[in-house]
């Protein structure tokens, strides 16, 4: 008795964890989807309620065409901006974790102390903005590209260094022994056996820095260089806001991460626990 | 192909005072298979990685050849090491596994198809070129880490316990491989083991060592016939020696009813000493050392009976071989005397061998 108890009490469990994540997860998306399907004067009321009319495709197409097809050079940007910044911070990320994992010396406890600082201190906008405009670098792409390695790097060595601190040190050994040198031994015979976590840290940092918002707001004002975060702007002002596309836009602009996330899903869980078990 | 020489290395690891290897001089004939052994932590793996380059040299040198490597990077020292845990590399097949040292030197793909190709046909690994080291068994990813240091033709092998991840079966086979193999290659090598019994039936010579510090190097039959000191006596040889402290008394020891005669001169220096008898050197009978049976091990045509005996410096632990047909139970009380002339002598503090 006791034991069927349990059970049931398990499912019962199960199925309130389920709702929830339900309720967290699923009730804003569809309502990001309704507010897209409406009319601009349905969405004014910002209610939870089903559509009267479907003005999905005709909201398409005003978002994409708002203020001179801001939203596709938006996306162009953005797409610049997640791909060099997140291939920055794979190739950086790796590299310092293997210098930091394999190479003793008295500048360890530093490097880390660094490394969690950049985890753990908050940035601080202002004197960032100076730095960059002493090196010329204010208000451009390649600027934006540095400050998402930059903030992104912390995460990013910690994980590639919890998995290469499993593996075994003799691979590196036997490698130097055939007469690999550093470079050959990182690209040829320890980058490879990352896989799995570079495709975490790839999900991972390409959505954290598609959908950033802030950065780019701080580090590359101005439209032309708009992110496609920065788009959902357009359709807010003072006055007046164009719920109905906001929505539309934010719908957008989510889709690309979504279908990222859902095809390497599992691959991420594997990058995540990869180093926790030796395989 | 090359010797090698141990000049006076030594190894500290920072942060300790005592060296891991201190003042190791060693000098293996070209062709020579030595096998280091030794207890976990006497250094054998630390001076089998400084040879490879791996460990710095504090002091002394090492030489390869004529040729001083004690600086030497290692890709450059002209030798290929087989770990313990293989250390194949998971991402490439065997075949590139074999060959993946000769594309860093830029070997040309034909050769390298063709020494790989060799190198597996020796090790009968022909049907598996192509598949990754995970989808192999133990045995055989043993056998690609040997090819791979094969392929390479350097002029010396290390290995560093190449077996203990085998099963105990396939242990024993491959110890046989490998030493023939060996045999045929004729390349020098340096092996490198825990377990006194590889150590005995692989090397040409074998080297012990304990708490960095080369105690024997010799032939197996020297290190079983004429150990150097207690702790050789000791640890080659499986079940070990007897070491038991005596007294010394007018003419020898007094091992139970017997004498074991032992020189004048060696009795004056020492008023106490430690007596070894190997196992089946004792014999049972109904003169000597009184033992009461403690466990009889039965292998067949032999049995060894674990007893103790009562000394004057308190009880001891007694082996002896008996013969499998004879055996007595358990609580017995026997009597055991050593074979006359195959007693070895030690001093109690040093254990050094006396005479």
């Amino acid at each position: 008795m006791n034991k069927a108890g349990s059970r049931a009490s398990r499912y019962w469990l199960g199925g309130a964890a389920l709702v929830v994540t339900a309720v967290v997860f699923v009730v804003p998306f569809i309502f990001i989807l309704f507010m897209a399907i409406k009319d601009r004067k349905q969405s004014s009321l910002l209610d939870f309620s089903l559509p009267t009319s479907n003005n999905l495709i005709s909201n398409i197409v005003e978002v994409i065409k708002s203020r001179d097809y801001m939203l596709v050079t938006a996306f162009i940007n953005s797409t610049i901006l997640t791909v060099a910044s997140v291939a920055g911070m794979v190739v950086l990320g790796a590299m310092v974790a293997f210098v930091r994992q394999r190479r003793y010396s008295r500048w360890n406890r530093l490097v880390d102390l660094l490394v969690l600082s950049g985890l753990i201190i908050p940035p601080a906008v202002v004197p960032t903005i100076w730095v960059l405009q002493k090196l010329g670098i204010f208000r451009t792409l390649p600027g934006l590209i540095l400050i998402e390695i930059a903030f992104g790097l912390s995460f990013t060595i910690l994980l590639f260094q919890a998995f290469i601190s499993t593996i075994p040190k003799e691979l590196d050994e036997a490698a130097i022994l055939d007469g690999a040198g550093p470079f050959r031994l990182f690209f040829r015979v320890i980058f490879p056996l990352l896989k799995s976590v570079v495709v975490t840290v790839i999900v991972v940092q390409s959505v954290f820095v598609f959908n950033d918002f802030v950065n780019p707001l701080y580090f590359l004002p101005g439209d032309d260089n708009a992110t496609v975060q920065l788009t959902l702007f357009n359709f807010k002002s003072q006055f007046t806001t164009e719920w109905n596309l906001l929505f539309t836009d934010i719908l957008l602009i989510t889709v690309p991460m979504l279908v990222l996330f859902i095809f390497f899903n599992r691959k991420i869980v594997e990058g995540m626990t990869a180093g926790a078990v030796k395989g | 192909m090359a010797g090698v020489t141990f000049d006076a290395a030594t190894r500290v690891y920072p942060g300790s005072d005592t060296p891991a290897v201190a003042d190791l001089d060693l000098q293996i004939e070209d062709g020579e298979f030595l096998v280091l052994v030794g207890p976990s932590g006497c250094g054998k793996s630390t001076s089998l990685r400084m040879l490879a380059g791996l460990e710095a040299v504090d002091d002394g040198r090492i030489l390869v050849g004529d040729r001083d490597v004690t600086h030497v990077s290692p890709k450059d020292r002209d030798i290929a090491m087989v770990f313990q845990n293989y250390a194949l590399y998971p991402h490439m097949s065997v075949g590139d596994n074999m060959g993946f040292a000769l594309r860093i030197s830029g070997v040309g793909t034909d050769e390298i198809a063709r020494r790989v190709a060799e190198a597996a046909k020796i090790l009968d690994l022909e049907p598996y070129l192509d598949r990754r080291p995970k989808s192999l068994s133990g045995g055989q990813r043993q056998r690609v880490a040997m090819g791979r240091a094969i392929v390479r033709r350097p002029r010396v092998f290390l290995m560093d316990e190449p077996l203990s991840n085998l099963d105990a079966k396939l242990r024993v086979q491959t110890r046989t491989e490998i030493a023939a193999l060996q045999r045929r290659l004729g390349v020098t090598t340096v092996y490198v083991t825990h377990d006194q019994v590889e150590a005995m039936t692989m090397g040409d010579r074998v080297a012990v060592l304990k708490d960095g510090v080369l105690q024997q190097a010799g032939t197996p039959r020297e290190l079983y016939d004429r150990p150097v000191n207690a702790f050789v006596a000791g640890f080659i040889g499986s079940p070990a020696m007897n070491l038991l402290e005596f007294g010394a008394e007018d003419g020898g020891v007094r091992f139970g009813g017997a004498t074991v005669p032992v020189e004048r001169s060696v009795l004056a220096a020492h008023p106490r000493l430690l007596l070894g008898v190997r196992p089946e050197d004792l014999e049972v009978g109904d003169r000597g050392l009184p033992v009461e049976v403690d466990v009889v091990e039965e292998l067949g045509a032999d049995a060894y009976v674990y007893g103790h005996a009562v000394l004057d410096g308190g009880p001891a632990n007694v082996v002896a071989r008996v013969r499998g047909r004879s055996l007595p139970a358990k609580g017995a009380l026997l009597r055991v005397a050593p074979r006359p002339g195959s007693t070895h002598l030690f001093a109690v503090g040093d254990g050094a061998r006396l005479g």
